[in-house]
This record gives C-alpha cells, structure tokens and sequence, in this order.
C-alpha cells in the first residue's frame, strides 16, 4: 500500500514538473500577440511651384552605421530627383539672344514606396561591457542614423558626378522650352556646373 | 589566486576583441544606382501622413505594449514637357495674345520620409521596447495601405492635379505676360480621361 503511494506521489510530482516546465518553455518562446493597425491617410500640405525636374534617381543603398556604441546594416532604396526653381531662375530677354542662368539645384532623397524599402538586417551593441547592452536603436537613434544615410547619399551624387549631368540636362531640357516663349535663340548659363555644394 | 588572475584577463581580454569589432561608420556604397532624364516641369506637390498602431499583448505578459508611429509620403503632379510640341503654342501678333496647349498634368509617388515620428509610446516595466525591425513593420504595413489608398481614393489625385493646373496656369500666364503677350492655358486631355 505504501509503494503504491510513493508510486502515486512519483508520478503526481513527475507530472507537475513536466508541465511547469511545458509552460516555462511556451511563455518564453511564444510570440506575443501583435497587432498593427494603419489609419486613413489625410493630407497634411499641398505645396505649388514651378520647378524643372531634369534627373530621376533611384538606388540600393547598403547601410552600415554605428550611433551610440549600436550597430546597424541595413538595406534601404532610395528615390530621388534633382531639379531647378524656375521661378527662381533670371532671364534677360532684352538683346537679339534671350540670356538664362540656371538657378541651384534642388536634390530631393526620399525613402521609396516599393515593398521592403527599409529592411533591417542586424544590429548588435559594441564597444564594453557590449554583452550586457541592449542592441535595440532607440527611434531618436534610428532617426539619427537616417539622417546619416541621407547626408552621404546626397553627398555621394555630387561626388559621382549626377549632379554635373542633372545640371547639363537642366541646361539642355530649358533652351527648347525658352525658344518657344521667346521665340528668339536662347543661351543658359550655368554658373556652378558641378552644383552649389561641391 | 592565480588562476583567477588568469580567467579575469582571459575575460577582459574577450571583452576588448568584442568591442573592436569590424564597424566602418556609415559605410557608403551602393548596391544599384540608376540615374534617368525625366524633362518633368513640376507644379505641386502633396504630403500624405499615414499614422500606424502597433499593439503586443498576451494574457500571462504583465504591462501594455503599445506604439504609435506616423511619417509623410509625398506625391507629384507633373507635366511632360517632352510633349510640348512648337504647334502648341499660337501666338496672334496683332491682339498679342497666346494661346498655349499644355500636355496633361500627371501625378506619382515622388517617395515617403525615411525618419519616422513617434507620436505615443506605452511600453510597460515588464515589457521590451520595440526594435528597428519593428518599427520597418509597421512602416511597411502603413505604406501598404498608402499605395493601396491612392490608388482607390481620386481624391487626393484630383486635389493634386487641380493646385497643378492653377500653378501652371498662373507661371506660363506671367511668363508670357513678361514677354509682352496675353496667355490663355489649356490642357491637353489625358488618355485615361481624367487628365491623371
């Protein structure tokens, strides 16, 4: 009677265990329920100008950065256009040949709309004591980090030489339309054909 | 004693390898560029927000979880000036008028932020904050439905492509009126009827 007992008691205990440790293994493994709810899209600025946008940019940009002692690599794809104020640009119609400066470029960089425009890879914390820090990029960081990306994106395109083309083709792209208004042969000039910032 | 010398400079030592770890601050390359002409003369442009919610919970985690994150996608309206031809623009000497047909005015998503703004943040005691993959979810979920509103909702086309006629109207007419002539601006109808 007594081993029939302790056999009870052996099992009893053998099956508390097995299914504390069944709930110890689902409450550390199993994902958290998540939901992700997206509002209505609502118009936040409509904004008129007149500006001639001479190139379209689209790239592949492998991101490797550090912010505070973080690491990130990532992927982002860009899209972007170099274009020109017309409404800021002189026109000096008064001789037989109408005379215009190209006004400064204007380099937009966005983040593109295609799907997995900004894939996260990995990131991990370095620097001391790295094992015992959280690798998560606050959002301040991870803005930061865009940041980042978006000044050595526009920094690389005056580098590479896409702006000196962006402004050639402003040039050429303006001459034919000048000629139609004004009827008389036109000159562009352009005062800083690498750009402003080179 | 000495053996714990050992395993602490053993220790250290795996610490510092650590933190030399190969990270080139902001690496630049890129993987695929492509630079294209476009001769678009652009009129207007519109900022979208898009705000999205993420939510985790589960009956046995102690503490909410909840974040709310918004950015702006941009869209464009445009004419293709590679379409203006010299027999639309008609100038009557005599009355000094012109009359100039334009192409017609078209839209596209010029692109979004890449930052995001954090507009609520709830994260419990007992619950982990939400990581950069996360957050490009919920970016990815927004941008999902932003494509998929633009393209059911007129609206915001419409709105665009209206502020574009009336910006292109007002350029051309001083434009012209700088050389001397009236202008009168038309459109040419666009082919899908809706001038988009």
């Amino acid at each position: 009677m007594a081993t029939m007992i302790k056999k009870r008691n052996l099992i009893l205990i053998a099956f508390v265990v097995i299914a504390i440790a069944a709930a110890a293994i689902y409450f550390l493994f199993a994902t958290p329920k998540k939901t992700i709810d997206v509002s209505k899209g609502h118009i936040s600025k409509i904004e008129t100008m007149a500006q001639l946008c001479a190139v379209e940019i689209y790239s592949e940009v492998p991101v490797l950065d550090t912010i505070n002692d973080k690491v990130m690599f990532a992927v982002q794809k860009q899209k972007g256009s170099v274009s020109f104020d017309l409404e800021k640009m002189k026109v000096d119609a008064d001789g037989d040949t109408v005379t215009v400066t190209l006004p400064q470029e204007i380099v937009e960089l966005y983040e593109a709309t295609e799907d997995n425009s900004w894939e996260v890879i990995d990131t991990k914390a370095i620097g001391s004591m790295a094992m015992f820090r959280s690798d998560k990029f606050t959002d301040e960081e991870e803005n930061m980090l865009k940041a980042h990306i978006k000044e050595n994106s526009r920094r690389l395109l005056y580098r590479n030489g896409t702006i000196q083309r962006a402004r050639a083709e402003g040039a050429r792209m303006l001459q034919p339309l000048m000629e139609k208004v004004y009827r008389k042969p036109v000159k562009v000039i352009d005062p800083t054909p690498k750009g402003i910032y080179y | 004693m000495k053996m714990m010398k050992k395993l602490l400079l053993g220790a250290l030592g795996l610490l510092f390898l650590g933190s030399c770890a190969d990270t080139d601050r902001a690496d630049h390359t890129e993987l695929y560029q492509e630079i294209k002409s476009a001769d678009k003369m652009v009129f207007a442009s519109m900022a979208i927000t898009k705000t999205a919610k993420m939510e985790s919970s589960e009956w046995y985690k102690i503490g909410k979880r909840i974040a709310v994150y918004s950015y702006d996608s941009y869209m464009r309206a445009y004419v293709d000036l590679s379409e203006l031809q010299m027999e639309d623009i008609v100038f009557d000497e005599k009355a000094k008028t012109v009359k100039v047909t334009l192409p017609p005015v078209k839209t596209e998503i010029a692109g979004r932020d890449m930052q995001m703004r954090k507009e609520y943040e709830n994260i419990g005691l007992l619950r982990s904050d939400l990581d950069s993959k996360e957050r490009a979810e919920m970016k990815e979920k927004a941008n999902a439905s932003f494509k998929k509103e633009v393209e059911e909702n007129p609206m915001f086309r419409r709105q665009l492509t209206d502020a574009a006629k009336r910006k292109a109207r007002l350029y051309f007419e001083t434009l012209f009126e700088a050389n001397g002539y009236t202008a009168s601006i038309d459109f040419k109808p666009s082919k899908y009827g809706n001038n988009d």
